[in-house]
């Protein structure tokens, strides 16, 4: 059965974090990294209206799903040291075990987890020279809670988390993931369940760096751009360091997304600058 | 180099509580557990993540040394993962 609907959404914590002093705290940490960026935060009735938008961008991707009548929601998203760390850092991880548990402030997330999915996504792998990491305990984290929250409140369908390193040097290239993209694409083809896809992350942001602050509208607009022309298999060609240096390196969570979706155009995006960090994308696919 | 145990020391002082609670009476103490240089400890003494950045620690680690200064205790931050 082939996809029956591919999503895209920023899981920057601040989209769930509450206007006030849960943004001012957000920015006063990440700040410390940079001082400079302090001076143009965004106002109360900013972060308000920000939350709103993202709200109703989150609303339209949430009514695209329910539309769609999957079994099981995909989440691919990127861990930042919860589950993985210097020790062992997975470039593709699949979740197997029987269900999946997080918490965000004063939300909690309880989803079962569909390993039999999961391990038919590893098992074609091998088949076609992708071996990915697997693994039964994940705990959830806000790269999939704060999507989550907004489409899936309910646990009403399972899910499935795979992970893709975007977060430390080396990262795999666009290109690798645009193949993991086809490949689970093909897996859900043969799938006897309506599978639906999410990936989550990005758009520009530098978490962590002095550039904290800075957001490339420019090139994130390109991006929803290529992806409303049906033309994500170009964005192959870019270097991680492309990535890297417009601050989109979690776009590799998307670029997943966009091989599994092939050629299909974006039927809906928003964009939203935060003023505080990140460059808010949503998409959402309907026709694939 | 390698600055795994720097690193690993501030991915603990996140993401489990007794080093956190064990920072907070005793930072040096803290510190003995892990092989760390003593330009490593300056840099933890000092607080500062861009400091510890220049040390060749992901940036988001380094923002987890200030869980230990008072008026960062109480961030939102570490209520999520």
């Amino acid at each position: 059965m082939p996809l029956v609907s591919a999503l895209a959404a920023s899981h920057a914590p601040n989209i769930l974090l509450e206007p006030g002093r849960e943004w001012e705290d957000f920015m006063d940490l990440h700040y410390s990294m940079a001082p400079q960026a302090s001076a143009n935060r965004p106002t109360f009735e900013q972060q308000k209206k920000l939350r709103q938008d993202a709200e109703a961008a989150f609303a339209v991707l949430r009514e695209d799903l329910e539309q769609a009548k999957p079994d099981v929601l995909i989440v691919v998203a990127n861990d930042q040291f919860v589950n993985f760390f210097w020790n062992n850092i997975p470039t593709f991880f699949v979740t197997i075990g029987d269900d999946v548990k997080g918490q965000f402030t004063r939300h909690s997330f309880h989803y079962r987890n569909h390993k039999e999915l999961g391990k038919a996504i590893i098992r074609a792998g091998m088949d076609r020279g992708i071996d990915f990491s697997y693994g039964e305990h994940i705990e959830l984290q806000h790269t999939q809670n704060v999507p989550l929250y907004f489409l899936l409140r309910e646990a009403k369908i399972p899910i499935l988390p795979i992970y893709v390193n975007t977060w430390v040097d080396p990262a795999p290239s666009p290109r690798r993931c645009y193949q993991v993209g086809e490949l689970i694409r093909a897996v859900a083809e043969n799938f006897q369940e309506r599978v639906a896809i999410l990936a989550t992350g990005g758009l520009s942001h530098f978490p962590g760096s002095p550039r904290i602050g800075e957001i490339d509208e420019t090139f994130d607009h390109q991006l929803l751009e290529v992806m409303r022309q049906g033309k994500g298999k170009s964005l192959v060609d870019y270097s991680v360091q492309d990535l890297l240096q417009a601050g989109d390196t979690e776009f590799l969570n998307w670029m997943l997304v966009i091989g599994a979706v092939g050629d299909a155009k974006a039927s809906y995006t928003a964009y939203m600058p935060d003023f505080v960090a990140t460059g808010w994308g949503f998409v959402s696919w309907r026709s694939l | 180099m390698s600055c795994y145990d720097l690193s690993r020391l501030l991915f603990d002082l996140k993401m489990k509580e007794t080093v956190y609670q064990s920072s907070l009476k005793d930072f040096e103490r803290v510190m003995a557990d892990y092989d760390l240089t003593t330009e490593e400890k300056d840099a933890l003494r000092v607080g500062d993540p861009r400091k510890l950045r220049q040390l060749g620690v992901h940036g988001m680690l380094c923002l987890y040394i200030k869980r230990l200064q008072s008026e960062f205790r109480d961030n939102i931050y570490w209520q999520q993962k």
